[in-house]
């Protein structure tokens, strides 16, 4: 009660925050449904850029490649995270410390550095052409760290005797990841797959290194309409799907989190 | 399987286990009947719970021998070992529900399905947990979750159930009711019960034998009824509740009574073993309820009587314990008594009151260490 001019200060602060972090898409958004190509000046009211968009093939093909490439990015670099931080977790052995602190090195590196260093390694050393295989290897570098620091979090909550109450009850240890590790991992799993599909989806600096002929990824072709394109307003439409599919998703799935609270 | 009956369900024999800077369980050796509760009372970090481990196979001994029905099961993995742990804090899988995690040990063991269902339907409602089947452990009460805990373990048959304290994390009415159905329980299904606990209420109450250990030893195996009256050592004593101990050397003896003078020069006549010799005997210690507290002036031949002065009355509900302080004796000789709470009342003892305490030798009990 004593402190409602602070709660006040609050409001105004926090609305102002959401402001500055929506107005550009807001601003996106509008723009993304005005009749000039240019998009700096407001005409009229249009939705003829959507259509235009499903009937460009490259924007379409782009979009299906970064679909694809963030897909197998995902279940990939989920699943290696997710053993590697079980296992750097469980077992005790010489250069765990080490090994730990050193996963952080991919997301610490700035990414053009990471990106040259691959480049290198993949047209110098191993001499692998450049292409979807190249894109995908990257992508999973510098993604899989993040499933391995999001299962370490909830590896800390876990209790442990679970997995020796299933032993003990006759389980082997396979059946015991099977039933029991891997659904008390699962909340970890999917927190990671969801935070590493769109990493890999947006992903432009390192692709932009790695990618060969053939393989634009949306970020990349969106960057070159940037730059020579002559409806640069095609971004705007494009960017508003990518914006409202995703917040579905995240409305989606949180509505689901609350139907399963068996886990504390 | 009449000569099975005649080897011990479990016995262990010298059973050592390190851990880096400690010895967990120093050479222990132990045997327990069919069909018997077996608790295993002592501090934390006495190392019962390595033992227990041990005999789950969650850890490996370094040395010595587990045997279960005569058979050695140093090497068995635990997940085919005939013994099942109750843990400690129960460890119900959270993402099970009551009937999947009562059914899991069966499934494991390739049962058919429409006997899973019979036996987990009769194990449910034999642990009055009919009703229950399609709730998750979070949607159940302490007791119904430690009654899946058990349920959990017992569908499986298994010969000897393991249990890690699991009434300690419940409140104190819960957990009488709880120690009275395990009781129960254990006397209906037939199996040996190993229970861990440090609490010598609980194991008073459900054992046939308790076993007290203590820094990886173990110091007295009896049944409740001689730990109690007859703790053979000073940490028994103590641990027991037998709080009024008094270390000093024989200096007479006729047959079992002996004279025994304290280190603070007091002269206590007590009881001892025929079989045991004057030397071994390090002390007597009595429980506070067998101290008589009298008014001074009270001239009775009895054995040990010493005036002294109340320092000190806590009211404990439904009863009153005393400090006397002892005058005969050289040093400062504290004594425990405990007085019913409608006696005290009407007797009014008040701190800083003379009186005289006393109690026969029959309610003492000699330590040997």
């Amino acid at each position: 009660m004593k402190s409602l001019r602070s709660d006040k200060v609050l409001i105004v602060l926090a609305i102002g925050g959401y402001l500055l972090l929506w107005g550009p898409i807001i601003v996106l958004g509008i723009y993304s449904f005005n009749n000039s190509a240019f998009g700096v000046k407001w005409e009229s009211l249009t939705t003829k850029w959507y259509v235009e968009l499903f009937h460009t093939s490259a924007i379409m093909d782009s979009v299906l490649r970064s679909l694809l490439i963030a897909s197998v990015t995902t279940v990939v670099a989920t699943g290696i995270g997710t053993i590697a931080g079980y296992g750097l977790f469980k077992y005790k052995f010489a250069g765990r410390r080490f090994l730990r602190m050193s996963i952080l090195l991919p997301i610490t590196v700035p990414y053009v550095i990471m990106a040259g260093a691959l480049l290198v390694y993949f047209t110098q050393i191993i001499h692998f052409p450049l292409g979807y295989p190249t894109i995908i290897i990257a992508h999973i570098s510098f993604s899989a760290p993040l499933a391995v620091f999001v299962t370490l979090g909830r590896m800390q909550r876990i209790d442990w005797s679970l997995e020796e109450a299933s032993i003990d009850l006759g389980a082997n240890r396979l059946t015991t990841w099977r039933k029991v590790t891997i659904p008390l991992l699962l909340p970890a799993i999917f927190a990671s797959a969801v935070l590493i599909f769109p990493w890999s989806f947006n992903d432009f600096t390192i692709t932009y290194f790695v990618a060969g002929v053939g393989t634009t990824t949306l970020p990349l072709y969106l960057y070159s309409m940037l730059q020579y394109s002559l409806k640069p307003v095609l971004i705007n439409a494009i960017s508003l799907i990518f914006i409202i599919t995703p917040t579905i998703g995240i409305l989606v799935l949180s509505y689901f989190q609350r139907e399963k609270q068996f886990t504390r | 399987m009449e000569e099975q009956e005649l080897l011990p369900c479990v016995e262990i024999r010298n059973l050592v286990k390190k851990f880096p800077g400690v010895i967990a369980v120093n050479n222990i050796n132990l045997k327990v009947k069919h069909r018997e509760v077996f608790s295993l009372l002592g501090p934390s970090g006495c190392g019962k719970t390595t033992t227990l481990r041990i005999l789950a196979g969650l850890e490996t001994a370094d040395d010595g021998e587990v045997l279960i029905e005569g058979e050695l099961i140093n090497d068995v993995p635990p997940y085919r070992r005939d013994c099942n742990l109750v843990f400690q804090n129960l460890a119900l899988f959270p993402h099970m529900t009551v009937e999947e995690n009562v059914a899991y040990g069966l499934e494991r063991k390739r049962i058919p399905k429409a006997e899973i269902r019979k036996r987990v339907g009769e194990m449910l409602e034999f642990m009055q947990l009919d009703g229950m089947e399609s709730r998750y452990p979070v949607q159940l009460s302490g007791g119904q979750q430690q009654r899946v805990a058990l349920g959990r373990s017992l569908v499986l048959k298994p010969k000897i159930l393991l249990l890690d304290e699991p009434l300690a994390a419940l409140d104190r009415k819960l957990r009488k009711d709880m120690q009275l159905e395990l009781k129960r329980i254990q006397q209906e299904v037939g199996i040996t019960f190993f229970y861990v606990t440090h609490d010598q209420k609980v194991a008073l109450a459900i054992s046939d034998t308790i076993a007290v250990m203590r820094d990886g030893k173990l110091e007295q195996v009896a049944s409740p009824e001689e730990i109690y009256d007859s703790p053979k050592t000073r940490f028994v004593a103590d641990f027991m509740g037998a709080t009024n101990i008094f270390l000093g050397r024989v200096i007479a003896r006729s047959g079992e009574e002996i004279k025994l003078e304290t280190e603070t020069g007091l002269k206590i006549v007590a009881l001892a073993d025929k079989e045991s010799s004057s030397k071994e005997i390090k002390g007597v210690c009595v429980h506070p309820e067998r101290i008589n507290v009298l008014p001074t002036g009270t001239d009775v031949k009895m054995d040990n009587q010493f005036k002294g002065r109340i320092v000190g009355m806590i009211y404990q509900g439904d009863f009153v314990e005393l400090k006397i302080h002892l005058f005969s004796s050289k040093e400062d000789e504290i004594v425990t008594a405990r007085l019913d709470a409608r006696l005290s009342r009407k007797d009014s003892f008040a701190a800083g009151q003379e009186v005289i305490g006393q109690w026969d030798k029959e309610g003492s009990s000699t330590l040997q260490g």
